[in-house]
């Protein structure tokens, strides 16, 4: 087991941001953790290596407990920090050199190690620029070859590719795959579904500091929200039809001003339009954000 | 075996404070020789020739060692304080840096260590100065006077870490600097002698005041072994509390 966190609690100030939380991730996972804004999601991350203390519970990560061990854990750990938190007065070369000392790489290998990683995220021709002068992409990647460095067991990738265009992310996406074949353990934190659906083989939901649920993202859309959702414009003639034609199990609800009706099967679907006379915009199986939106609620909280 | 273990990674942190300095090196350093000469011309030279000889001292002779100190001060407290914060919240230094096996000791140790070593280089650089200008006379004295730079660079920068654990936006760096920085500087007998019997005793709570003592004596050549000793223990004692302390507000701020 690479981490093992029971009751896990953590308060700031009247605060809960941890609740009682209870994950486990095992060697060669990637755990996808989802949740809305302030779940809690880079609290739990913190608490991992020791820069958040927890203040109830029981936590190990490989076996040891990040408040007093977090050296040990952290030899182990790389981490692809929310901010890129890269020295911009620095080249990318300067930056890499630190960081490969401050996983005390030995001197010999850094140079090696550095290249390698550069050339994988597709940056070697970028070795001596200034970091000021990197786009967010490029920052990005290199923020990957920092926390590659230490060739680490288990890596953390908080919200890895916000604010990144399709390409990159993409670019992305491919090395954490490859990081799962080579048998790394991943967590990770994303605001975008889809991202979760293709690299994670397990996800995990929080909403207020706890687990709602957890599973593979088939388990979770069979279990909450199986089957079809078409979606059509909003106006009130369109949901008069909506609710006098639906079946009593099918399920309709409101979001970015469109009607959403979610039926069983496709056939469902394309029977009531048929029926009803309306045309959807879109028809589409149900996916993780539907789980996610059912689970943690559509409207913003007082943290959020 | 984890004590070395743990000073390597602290000299990783005075590597990495040391890599961004060395980008801008004149810009960095010029203050802190610049402004010690441009004291000494205007009032050693300028304002000193209307006074008197102070303890059989000409004015810049009396100056000029005081300056050592000011300059250690100035750097150090900078450095720590303004410095540190924009490490902290603007350039999210340490929120990279504490993934790695460096912990917040780590970066403490750094810091502190960054410290001495700026206020020994920045007072061996003023000690040249003085060289110059005749008011050191022993080069022998190079060896050791920076060295008492460095020295109050760690409790007057272990204040600008203090402040920065209690600031909650960078201007208010401005009200430690005024109303603690600048009372320490010019309250410090480095521009005359504290001889208000009331003044003397209030400042036997600045570490700064022990160090210019120091320094004073060792340049003046004038070390009463008795008196060096007490300042020196005053020094180092301030040192251990305000370390303490600044440790305290650094884990604050980097653990939550």
């Amino acid at each position: 087991m690479i981490i093992e966190a029971s009751g896990v609690n953590k308060r700031f100030g009247d605060f809960n941001a941890l609740k009682d939380l209870n994950l486990k991730v095992q060697e060669g996972e990637c755990v996808g953790l989802l949740g809305p804004n302030g779940a809690g999601k880079s609290t739990f991350i913190g608490t991992l290596y020791g820069v958040v203390r927890r203040n109830a519970g029981e936590l190990k990560v490989f076996g040891f407990d990040p408040a007093t061990h977090s050296k040990e854990i952290k030899r182990k750990l790389g981490v692809v920090t929310q901010d890129n938190a890269l020295d911009e007065g620095l080249s990318v070369m300067e930056n890499m050199q630190l960081y490969a000392a401050f996983v005390e790489l030995p001197r010999s290998k850094q140079e090696a190690r550095i290249s390698e990683l550069l050339r994988y995220m597709q940056l070697d021709n970028k070795k001596h620029a200034p970091i000021r002068f990197l786009s967010g992409g490029m920052k990005r990647r290199l923020t990957f070859v920092r926390a590659l460095l230490s060739d680490p067991e288990l890596v953390i990738l908080d919200e890895p590719t916000t604010g990144l265009d399709p390409a990159v992310r993409h670019l992305l996406w491919e090395r954490v795959l490859d990081l799962r074949n080579k048998g790394k353990t991943i967590l990770l934190t994303t605001h975008y579904m889809h991202e979760a659906e293709i690299l994670c083989n397990r996800i995990v939901i929080l909403n207020n500091g706890s687990v709602v649920d957890e599973g593979s993202p088939q388990k979770l859309i069979q279990q909450h929200t199986p089957g079809f959702v078409a979606i059509f414009e909003e106006n009130s003639n369109t949901l008069e039809k909506i609710t006098s034609y639906k079946k009593s199990s099918w399920t309709t609800y409101n979001q970015s001003k469109q009607h959403c009706l979610r039926a069983p099967t496709l056939d469902d679907l394309l029977e009531f339009q048929k029926t009803s006379g309306l045309n959807a915009l879109q028809l589409r199986p149900a996916n993780l954000e539907d789980v996610f939106i059912k689970l943690t609620g559509e409207g913003l909280g007082a943290n959020d | 075996m984890l004590m070395i273990e743990s000073l390597l990674l602290s000299l990783q942190v005075v590597r990495r404070n040391w890599t961004v300095y060395k980008k801008d090196l004149i810009a960095n350093t010029s203050p802190s020789v610049a402004d010690p000469l441009f004291l000494l011309i205007s009032l050693g030279l300028g304002l000193g020739g209307y006074i008197q000889r102070i303890d059989g001292l000409s004015y810049t002779e009396f100056l000029g060692p005081g300056l050592i100190a000011t300059t250690a001060l100035f750097t150090s407290f900078f450095e720590s304080s303004y410095g540190f914060y924009i490490r902290l919240t603007f350039e999210n230094v340490f929120k990279a840096m504490l993934t790695t096996p460096i912990g917040i000791k780590e970066i403490f140790i750094g810091e502190m260590i960054w410290l001495f070593i700026k206020g020994t280089v920045m007072g061996l650089g003023v000690s040249l100065v003085l060289l110059c200008f005749k008011i050191l006379l022993s080069p022998i004295s190079l060896l050791w006077i920076p060295l008492l730079g460095g020295l109050i660079a760690l409790p007057c920068g272990a204040i600008g870490l203090i402040a920065s654990g209690y600031v909650r936006n960078i201007n208010q760096f401005q009200i430690v600097y005024s109303f603690l920085i600048a009372p320490i500087y010019f309250l410090s007998g480095v521009f005359f002698p504290i001889s208000n019997p009331i003044v003397a005793k209030i400042i036997l709570i600045s570490p700064f005041y022990h160090g210019v003592r120091l320094i004073q004596m060792s340049a003046w050549g004038r070390v009463n072994l008795q008196d060096f000793l007490f300042h020196m223990s005053a020094l180092i004692l301030f040192t251990l509390i305000l370390s303490v302390w600044s440790y305290k507000r650094v884990v604050a701020k980097l653990q939550s």
